[in-house]
């Protein structure tokens, strides 16, 4: 029926429409990430100390992070905005720990 | 050997005269190499005008690899680099040199008497952070790695290095005393 017909074109060009429109979300959303980077001067308490003050974790969450960066060489410790990630960068950068940020490589 | 005292929400510290002088030392050649007295002494960093001029600066990474280490790069491309020292850099060398300042202020209360004593109600997070700079400094000048304390255990007592090496290392054990307590 005619009706339906055109009720069903027009579902099919909204649904198009959302895929773009989701697409494009996903591109302008895609998260920067703050990572901070190892080094051999800053001890492993003083790390988990600001990473609890900057970023309010719990002890057992900034000490697993703190591992993370200890280990691995590096770790993301926060994703979001990128003004977001750059205020953590300047915290982190204040409390002398090595932070860069970067988009998400990942989409 | 000196260590912070933690009595309820207070914080001290004991210090030989020597010690007091070691530290006002590093506290005030830091704040040289930041650039005291020439990057917003009298300016709060949150007035608009303050932050007009500031952009006028050429701000490029800096050469001395002691102020690379504090005010390292925030991007690993140079323009975005360029543009967070900009306009991100004047508020971290002034958070640096207002943590100094504060350490440096209770350190002369000593250093003038001229004599040993307490570093009384003093800010915990100000002297980790003072710390953890004059730390970071001084590794960049001994290039701290994994195997520096055996380094330093096996330098013979008169190789100057010594010394700066057991400054190095005396910091960081107060820095440990000091997170122990909170």
């Amino acid at each position: 029926m005619n009706s339906d017909r055109m009720s069903n074109d027009s579902m099919s060009d909204v649904s198009t429409l959302t895929n773009i429109d989701a697409a494009l979300h996903e591109l302008l959303d895609r998260p920067w990430l703050c990572i901070v980077w190892d080094d051999p001067v800053n001890l492993m308490s003083y790390v988990v100390f600001v990473f609890q003050k900057l970023f309010g974790f719990s002890k057992e969450k900034a000490h697993e992070l703190m591992l993370l960066v200890h280990n691995e060489g590096r770790a993301v410790v926060a994703t979001g905005s990128r003004e977001e990630m750059e205020r953590h960068v300047q915290k982190l950068h204040e409390h002398g720990l090595w932070a860069t940020l970067q988009r998400d490589d990942k989409i | 050997m000196s260590k912070f005292e933690r009595s309820g929400a207070a914080f001290s510290l004991d210090l030989t005269l020597d010690e007091a002088h070691i530290l006002i030392n590093l506290v005030e050649q830091l704040l040289e190499l930041l650039g005291e007295g020439d990057f917003f002494h009298h300016y709060d960093m949150n007035d608009p005008f303050a932050q007009l001029m500031s952009l006028q600066h050429e701000v490029v990474a800096p050469d001395d690899p002691v102020l690379l280490r504090l005010l390292p790069n925030a991007y690993n491309d140079p323009e975005a680099a360029g543009d967070f020292r900009r306009y991100t850099e004047p508020a971290i060398r002034s958070t640096k040199q207002r943590v100094l300042r504060e350490v440096r202020t209770h350190l002369a209360i000593l250093v003038d008497e001229d004599k040993a004593g307490t570093v009384a109600d003093l800010e915990a997070d100000t002297w980790l952070m003072a710390l953890n700079d004059l730390r970071l400094a001084l590794s960049v000048r001994l290039e701290i790695n994994e195997d520096s304390f055996d380094l330093f255990e096996s330098l013979p007592d008169e190789d100057p290095q010594k010394s700066i090496y057991a400054v190095y290392y005396w910091l960081g054990w107060l820095q440990e005393n000091l997170l122990t307590l909170l």
